[in-house]
Formats: structure tokens, sequence, C-alpha cells
């Protein structure tokens, strides 16, 4: 296993060399200049060109990418060349803004995906089972950053029952940063008030990034289940005796952790591209706003740390995955290629 | 035991002190990208600017007066190229050191070597070795060749605490990476550099220290939060609903009416210098025909778009300079919207063979609503004369890098000219003089030698009278010609909460000075 | 044929296939079926934000402009972009699919790492990107769609063709000296057919929801475009007030990502015989 797990490390490398030059190469032709922008409102072409040269932007790009590359890999990702601040720290401030997001998210998928599909399985073809079927199939289809705008049109402009923006409500104040995740670090605090007012903000957004993930993990559970159902091992243990609910609460015990893990891989790219939009409706600081702002401001540095940092998170999760299913069906390991 | 006596010692410090249960004034408007004074020039940089430092001058006002500041008087040499600056005594920065000479001249220096946006209005005229320090309260330019915009430009340089950035330079850059995120100021607000999140949040304390003392504001806000709220729509709301207490100077004009319905709200009104433009590339045809030119201004509805899009609050302006400036011509006629006209001059630059027929392209910027509706009704206009428009999504970034050459310089685009120092120079000085192109402002490429001779000799005069006489005279000649479609000038429009009073509007910095400002309970 | 009949059996599948059919339909026809076909590009300042009356059945927008009809209109660009998306990255992952799972040896690795590393990329950052690239609008954004997409298409027809590749009848076609090529196009791509194909359809309400995206973030279609995403983004300047605006786009998206959705899920399902709901 360890090999496995070593050679599966391995394998991912050369993806995310690839994706250090492919993101260097993609944004550095970005059009817009930085140097221009950079300079700013009423600047001269003189004032332009100065700035170009002394942040090596009028070098070979072959040579520009050299340079990044030995940077990336000394875990240098530059600064950003609007705020003059180092990248990583920006990106240290936002990403646990996003992770929270999403980890909340992916808990309400589980906790209303599985029961959902557990149930459409016992009602094979039958009216519940249909509706859950458009459900899975009707979150895979709404546009997440409508749902977005109706859920806050609603929940918070119409009936004004739910908070309308942001992480938390600023004149509460935040608890002191430990560890970014503001649920974590109000209880850590003592700060029951900041918590359930975290939570509370947590609940829109949340509920429009888990919907795909609802939707597939509802699916997958009740595919799961029915072919299940079918082993010939079920129905000897049917036969010998066992209760139905016995046998399903083993096998809800036994796939929910897989199904949720195995989606997270599937599901990473359609739950960042969900949190872009709902970053940007419900105005959460994360690290879709900050792409957004980094790439309608032309900071090619910023837009390259955070393609890179996704990219890392997303090979991570994948290796993670497919270490989890390893362990979970032995046999996977020998398939991998 | 000693447990139980400091819980004991907790709770008691925990209690507050009656001034500071003061709820902090919470601020929606956009922080600028750095806190970097000297490495940036932006609306949003002049909250910056105007709260956590000082200047020599400032403008008060409306319309602006340009007040001094940190200076107590000034005196200027016949020739107008030695000016020498008298400062005031017991000045402190935040950290309590005493603002020197040497402070004003390390900013100076400072800025000049970064040669970044704010350094451009006097790099051209002024060297680092022109700077010099006769003694501790006296600072002295010696300029290159003489500038009459020089005091005008002044209150764009904060003057920031020398030895404090010594302290924390590396690698010779002025302590660029480090003032982009901490505070070097004097001004009547501390910044926490604690709480700084790029864009995202900034918390700033009342400097109770300040030179000009608080004497004017009988109960001044102590605590001020600021968190910005980056889409428009969101920021209104959070304002209705009471999270923030002031938006940004963008108020969208559908909104105005809403915020000022709200039991909680209002809009603060000023009449600001901000002038809403149609560019056109006057160096590529059609647009460097005059009557294609002439054919676009008269297919612009005016009328249409400031008094029913945009309910009437905004006051159409005729030429480059806001009408509320001096240096405008008495009785300037606008072009007026009048199809009929657009057709005869399209159909006679047609005659003359100008491509006129040819897909023009006109850039917006996306993220501003106002450019996207100018240019939707400009199209439907236009094509009642036979010309196609085509709108094409760009951002601020991208149209400023594009504009540093004719050849990528859109054919048309869309944008303000804010009031950045409140001169003739600000507007049609670095708009229409050829000297300028290659930057934003010149972006129509037009070119007039006897234009430039006039900008020149007005930017280089010192005689106010004459100055007066050179730009209405440029004007003149400009509007006849002309390159661009000059279509208002702005209301400057932030909701605010009601609780706030005490504002303070001046049109450089949008009315976000914080040091008037108190809350009602 | 059998296929077709076994979709037609299933009602959710084929409420799927109608809502598709619809939109198809409404496509071609647009200009004729669209109350004020000129809406497209025209503007009325005078009846600004009108709310759902008999004269506008979804109201009017911030422009003055009929929302039902730029809701028709706008189906036309949302297939066309969807097709024209799908269709490209069918072009380029379907041979390097075949070529890598076909092949061993460097090339097929090669080919797969470079899949990797596309799939690597977050897409949607990728695209905002290349959106960003060329000047921003719908060719760019389709550019974009496309080059982040095919990688799935390769992944799909790289598992195919490896399975097929070890299949008895691969070899006893290799042993009558039938061309790789030939194998290759006329035996083995029919098979991997059935997968492609519900990639594909997935494919399409994948990019319509994409490019919605990207039309919302400002970088995808561009103004005056009835494009459903630009008109959500347009909308939300306006809201609560004119809640009308954004609603209506928003649901022409959903009806059509669902029809595509709900089909390939039929397919899916006639493809994947142990999940056929004929059976049990």
């Amino acid at each position: 296993m360890a090999r496995y797990i070593l050679r599966r490390v391995l394998l991912a490398l050369p993806a995310l060399f690839g994706l250090v030059l492919l993101t260097f190469v993609l944004t550095r032709v970005i059009p817009g200049d930085p140097a221009a922008t950079l300079a700013g409102d009423s600047a001269t072409p003189a004032q332009i060109a100065d700035i170009r040269a002394r942040y090596g932007l009028d070098r070979p790009i072959w040579e520009q990418a050299l340079v990044h590359v030995k940077q990336v890999l000394t875990g240098d990702l530059g600064s950003s060349i609007f705020s003059g601040r180092p990248v990583i720290e920006e990106i240290g401030f936002r990403l646990p803004a996003t992770l929270e997001l999403t980890f909340f998210a992916l808990f309400l998928a589980t906790a209303i995906g599985i029961p959902l599909g557990v149930v459409a399985a016992l009602n094979h073809n039958g009216p519940v089972d249909q509706l859950v079927r458009l459900i899975s199939v009707g979150g895979l289809a709404i546009a997440s950053f409508w749902l977005a705008l109706m859920l806050q049109l609603v929940f918070a402009m119409e009936w004004d029952v739910l908070p309308l923006r942001g992480r938390v409500e600023v004149e509460l104040g935040t608890p002191p940063l430990r560890t970014g995740f503001l649920l974590i670090d109000s209880l850590l605090a003592g700060r029951l008030d900041q918590f359930r007012d975290a939570l509370w903000h947590l609940v829109l957004p949340a509920v429009t990034l888990c919907l795909p993930g609802l939707a597939s993990i509802a699916r997958f559970t009740r595919s799961g289940m029915l072919e299940m159902l079918q082993k010939d091992f079920v129905l000897y243990a049917r036969a010998a005796g066992y209760g139905r609910f016995r046998l399903y609460a083993i096998y809800v015990l036994r796939n929910a952790v897989t199904v949720t893990v195995t989606q997270i891989g599937l599901l990473f790219g359609a739950l960042i591209s969900g949190a872009v939009a709902v970053e940007a409706i419900y105005d959460w600081p994360g690290l879709g706003t900050y792409a957004v702002q980094a790439i309608l401001s032309a900071d090619y540095k910023a837009l390259l740390a955070v393609t890179l940092v996704v990219g890392v998170v997303y090979a991570a999760v994948n290796v993670l995955v497919d270490v989890v299913q390893a362990l979970v069906d032995p046999r996977v390991a020998e398939d991998i290629r | 035991m000693r447990l139980i006596a400091a819980l004991l010692a907790t709770a008691l410090l925990a209690v507050p002190p009656a001034m500071a249960q003061q709820r902090p004034l919470i601020w929606g408007d956009t922080l600028p990208a750095t806190l970097d004074p000297h490495a940036i020039f932006d609306v949003p940089s002049q909250f910056i600017l105007l709260n956590a430092y000082d200047g020599l001058y400032r403008y008060q006002g409306n319309p602006p007066q340009l007040t001094p500041w940190l200076v107590e008087r000034h005196t200027t040499s016949a020739d107008g190229l030695t000016w020498e600056f008298t400062l005031r005594e017991g000045v402190k920065f935040h950290d309590g050191t005493p603002m020197t000479s040497e402070d004003v001249a390390y900013s100076f220096r400072r800025l000049l070597a970064m040669n970044r946006a704010p350094a451009a209005a006097f790099s051209p005229v002024l060297k680092p070795e022109g700077i010099s320090t006769p003694d501790e309260r006296t600072v002295r330019f010696v300029l290159s060749a003489p500038y009459a915009p020089f005091l005008a430009a002044l209150p764009l340089v904060a003057v920031v605490n020398a030895k404090l950035l010594q302290a924390n330079t590396v690698n010779d850059d002025w302590g660029a990476a480090w003032l982009a995120a901490n505070d070097a100021g004097s001004g009547a607000y501390r910044m926490d550099p604690a709480t700084y999140r790029t864009r995202t949040s900034l918390d700033l304390e009342r400097f109770a220290e300040h030179f000009l003392g608080w004497a004017h504001n009988r109960r001044p806000i102590d605590q001020v939060r600021s968190r910005p709220i980056m889409e428009t729509s969101t920021r209104v709301l959070a304002l209705l609903r009471g999270e923030i207490d002031a938006g940004d100077s963008y108020l969208p004009t559908d909104q105005v009416e809403r915020v000022e319905r709200n039991a909680r709200t209002r809009v603060q009104k000023d009449e600001s210098m901000r002038v809403f433009i149609i560019r056109m590339n006057n160096r590529k045809p059609p647009f460097d025909n005059l009557d294609a030119r002439l054919c676009f201004a008269h297919a612009f509805n005016y009328e249409g778009f400031n008094t029913i899009i945009l309910k009437g609050l905004v006051v159409r302006n005729a030429g480059p300079n806001p009408n509320s400036l001096w240096g405008n011509p008495p009785n300037l006629a606008p072009y007026a919207f009048d199809l009929a006209k657009a057709k005869e001059h399209c159909d006679r630059a047609r005659a003359a063979g100008s491509p006129i027929g040819r897909e023009i392209e006109i850039h917006i910027q996306s993220e501003l609503e106002q450019t996207t509706q100018a240019a939707q009704m400009f199209q439907a206009d236009l094509r009642r004369v036979g010309i196609n428009l085509k709108i094409v999504p760009n951002t601020w970034a991208n149209i400023t890098a594009a504009t540093a050459r004719a050849e990528s310089t859109p054919d048309t685009w869309i944008h303000w000219v804010s009031s950045y120092f409140i001169d003739p120079e600000n507007w049609i000085g670095q708009m229409y003089d050829s000297r300028f192109h290659g930057t934003w402002k010149a972006s129509s490429w037009y070119r007039n030698e006897r234009v430039d001779a006039m900008l020149a000799q007005a930017r280089g005069s010192l005689d106010r009278a004459e100055r007066e006489r050179l730009y209405q005279e440029a004007t003149r000649i400009v509007v006849a010609e002309s390159p661009d479609i000059w279509v208002y000038n702005t209301l400057n429009l932030r909701g605010v909460s009601r609780r706030v009073q005490g504002w303070n509007f001046s049109p450089v910095g949008s009315g976000g000075e914080l040091r008037t400002l108190w809350l009602e309970n | 044929m059998i296929a077709l009949r076994r979709l037609l059996r299933d009602p959710v599948a084929c409420f799927g296939l109608l809502l598709v059919l619809g939109a198809l339909f409404i496509a071609l026809f647009a200009p004729w079926i669209a109350p004020y076909p000129e809406d497209a590009y025209e503007s009325h300042i005078m009846q600004r934000l009108r709310p759902p009356s008999a004269e506008f059945p979804f109201g009017t927008d911030n422009l003055g402009r009929d929302i039902l009809s730029r809701v028709i209109l706008g189906t036309r660009s949302a297939l066309v972009v969807a097709v024209a998306v799908v269709g490209a990255s069918l072009l380029i992952g379907v041979p390097i699919g075949l070529l890598a799972g076909w092949r061993d040896g460097w090339l097929s690795d090669v080919l797969m790492r470079l899949t990797d590393v596309f799939l690597a990329v977050p897409q949607l950052i990728l695209a905002l990107a290349l959106g960003q690239l060329l000047a921003p609008g719908l060719s760019t954004a389709m550019l974009a769609l496309a080059l982040t997409y095919w990688p799935f298409f390769a992944r799909t027809v790289y598992a195919e063709t490896r399975r097929l590749r070890t299949a008895l009848f691969v070899d006893a076609l290799a042993g009558i000296g039938a061309s790789t090529t030939r194998i290759l196009l006329l035996h083995v791509l029919p098979n991997a057919a059935p997968a492609i194909l519900i990639r594909a359809t997935i494919g399409m309400g994948f990019t319509i929801l994409t490019a919605a995206l990207l039309g919302f973030l400002g970088v995808g279609a561009a103004p005056p475009s009835p494009d459903w995403g630009l008109a959500v983004a347009e909308a939300r300047q306006h809201l609560p007030e004119a809640w009308w605006f954004p609603t209506f786009p928003g649901l022409a998206i959903l009806l059509l990502v669902l029809g595509f959705n709900l089909l390939g899920d039929g397919l899916r399902d006639i493809a994947d015989p142990r999940l056929r709901r004929s059976r049990h």
C-alpha cells in the first residue's frame, strides 16, 4: 500500500510541473499590460517602460518562464503586482474562507444526499425514486450563480430571514485569527455569538454550493444500493433471516464515506466553479473572488498562484481519493496505470 | 486563587470605557489595492491619503479650495522655479516622531524614485536634486521649468514617516514592501495593520494627537471599520439593512429613490467634477474625419441618457472641463441629439471616402453598468443612421494598457475623468495636449499644434488671467473639432446612513474625509 | 432503434428529449416566434423595468426590452455554443484518446500526462484566464471551454479503447490483417460510441452552464447579445425590485440544461445494463 501511495504521488508530479508551465504561458499572454496597470492612472509611457524593466517584464518570455519555475520550486510565488504583498499571504487569508464554505457544503451534501439515495433505492422505480431522480438531475442543471441570486432574493432581500452577504456581521467583529476557519476560531475564543453568526452566514452559500454534490451523492448511493440489493450475499443474508434494515444500515455505514470521498474527487471542478459564482454573489472573501479580481485587474502573479494552489489542492484531493478507494477496495491499486 | 484573580482582572478589563462603547463607523466603499500612498493614485486610494496621511496642501470644501495643510506659508520666486514651504510646528506621526522637513523631502524623493502614478504630475519638472531642506521647518523645491499646476498638484503627495520607512527598507525598495500593508502617516486616523486584508478589510482608529486637534468635532468617531463590498447591488442592500454606514461614490441613479425612501439611509448628493466621456480614436479612420466625428457627436441621446436613465441627476457638460471649473468659455454650446444632422454629417464623411460603414467597436467597462447602458443606447441610435457599432466588454486594466499605442487603442471607449487635482490641466491639459499621447487620458490621439502650444503656455504661466484666456480659447477649438463626445458632469451620489453627520464634501476624494464626521444616536 | 424504443419507454428521459427538441425548435424559428424580435439590439428607455403583463409576459429589462423575446432569441446562441464546444472537444479529445489507448509507450504516456495537466487546471479559472487572453467575447469563451473540455473525451475514449484493445474480436481482426486505422475507426470507435454519446449529451448541459457563468462574470457574451447569463448579471443591479429580470433567463438555462441531463441520464441507463430500470 505504501508503495502504491508513493507511486500515486509521483505520478501527480509531472502533471503539476506541466501545470506550472501551462499557467505561466497562459497568464503571461493576458493582454492587459501589467506594467501599465501597475503604473496606474495618468502614468506616462516612460514610467511604464521603467516599471516593465524593474519587474523583468521586458525579458524574453522563456527567460521569464525559467525565473518563474525557479521561484515556484523554491516556494516563492512572488508578490501581487498591485497590492505589493506576498501572494501566498493573501491566499493564506482567503483559502480558509473557501475551504470552510466547501467543507460545510460537502457536509450538507452528504447528510442529505445519502438518505435521499437510500430512500430512492428502496422505492426503486416508484414515484419517490423518480422524484429523487428529478432532484438529482435538476441539481446538476441549475446554474449556481442563478440559484445563489434567487435564494438571496427570497431569503435575504424579500423575507430578510438570512444574512445577505459576508462571513460575519461586521459589528460583531471577528475572533482572533488562529485557523482562519471562523467556526473554529470563534469556538476557540469562546465566542458563541460569533459562532452562531458565522454559521448563520454559511447557510445560503453552502446550500447553493452543496446542490451538485448532493445530486451526485444521492445518485451514486442509489445505484450502489441497488447493486448491493441484487448481490447474492444479500439474498443469502435475507434468506438467513437478517433484517432488511440491518443490511441497509451496514451498507450505508460502509459506503457513506467512500461515496462522498469519490464524489469529492469527481466534483472538485464543479465545486470550484460553484464557489466562484457563490462567492461573487454572497460577497464571500474567498479564493474565487480573489481569482476573478486577479483576472479583471490583469494581476498575473496572483492568478498564477491561485491556479497553482487550486491545482495542487486538486491533485492532493485526487491522490487522497485514490488512496481511500484503494484502502477500501485493494483491486483498484493493481489496476492503476 | 490566582486563577480567580486573573479572571476578575480579565472581567474588569473587558468592561470598556464609556468612550469606546460607541458603535464603530462601517465604511463600505472600495479599498485601494495597496496602502502605500505613493504607489497608486485612483479614486479609492484617496481614502487612505485623506485619512491616514497629511499633505502639504489639501482641497477642502466645494467648490474645492486649495488650503495650506502641513504648511504655514510659502514663497515663490519671480521666475516661478523656486518654491519654499515653511512647515507647521508640532506635527506628529502616529508613532510619536515629530515631523520635520526631512520627512517631506524624503516623501517627494520616494515618490520620484518609485515613479508610479502620482509622480506623473511632478517628474517632468522636478528632479531629486531639486529638493532640499534649508532647516528643520523649511523645504525647498527648485523646478526645471515653470509649472503652473505645481501647487494644485501638491495634495497628491502624502508625507510619510522617513525614519520608520528607512528602518523597514529592504534592497533599496524605499520600504515599498512594508508600506503596502502598514501605516507611516500623521493623519487623523491610524490604520491597524493587523486587521488589513487586501481589498477586504481594514480597521482605523482615531489619532487623538492629530496636529489639527479635534476641537472642530465634538463627538468624533473613534473606530472605523472599512469593509468594502464588491458588488453594487449588494452594497446598496447592505446599506439599506444597516450593515454599512456608507457606500461608494458611484451610487446608481436607479437606486437613489430607494435609498432616500429608507428610514435608515439617505443619499449625500454633491456637485462634483467627474466628466463622462465617449472617446474616439482620432488616428483611426473614420475618426480622422471631422464629419464622421460630428456624426457620432449628434447621434448620442444626451437628453434621454441624462434625464431618463440617470434620472436627471447629472448635468450636461459641453466640453472636456467640468462646467463648474474655471477656464471654460462662457456660453459654450453643447452638441445636441439630432439624427437628421448626424445623417447629414455621415453622408458627407462617406462622400469623402471615410470608411464609416465598417464595424466600429465601443469598449465598455463591464463592471460599470452606466458604460454598458450608454453603449447600448448609442448602438441603437447609430443603427438608425446606418452605423454598425459593436460592443466589446473590457476592463479598465486592459483598456488603459491598450491606449499606450494608437493602433491598439479602441475605436471608441467610455470612461470618466475624475478630479485628481483641481486645475484645467487635469482635464483639457492632459487630454488634448499631444505630449501626453500614450496615456489613457490622451487616448483620443488628438493633435492640433495650436492647441498644443496654448496648453503648454498655460502650463508654464503663473498669470491666472492669461491661463484663463488660453484655456478658454483651447476649449473652444477642441469642442469645435469634436475629438470626443462629452456627456455629463457627475453629481456625486453616495448612499449613507442617516446617523452619520458632518459630511465635508470636496470633489477630490469624493467626500471620504472622516475627520469631521460624527454619529447621531 | 432498440435504444430509441427503450428511451421512449422512460418517461423522465422522454421529458428531457422533449425539452431538447423544444429548444431546438425555438432556436431555429426564434425570429418568428419572438413577439419583438428587434429587441435583440433595440432599446426603449421609456418602458424600462416593467413587470410582467399581457403585453410583456416576462416583463421588460433595464433598457425596456421585452424579456420573453430575449429569452427566445437567446436560445439559439446557447445551443450554438453547446454544439460548437462539444464538437470541437470531440475533434480534439477522441483522436487523442484513441491514439493513447491503442498504443503503448512514450506517446501514449505523453498524451495522457498532457490530458492530466489540462484536467488539473480548474476549468473555470482556465476559461476565465483564456477569456481575458484574447478580447473577451463569446468566441473566446467557446475556445476556452473547448480547450478545457476535451480531456474528458480523451479520458472516456482512452478507457474504452483500452478495454476493447484486448477484446477477442479485435485480436481476430488484427489476425486477418485489418489495418490499425481500420480497426480503430470501424470497430473500436463505434463500440465506444455509446460512452461518447453520453459524455457529449452531459457535456452539452455542462457547457451551457459554464458559458452562462462566463457571461455572468463578464467574460462571455457581450451586450446587447440576449445571452441568458449576461441577462442575470445585468439584472443584479435592479434587485429586489425587478425580480422578473433574472428569473426568466435563469429558468431558461435550467430547463435547457435539465433537458440535456435527463436525456443523458436516460441514455446512460440504457447503456449500463446493470442499472437498467426495466430490470427488477
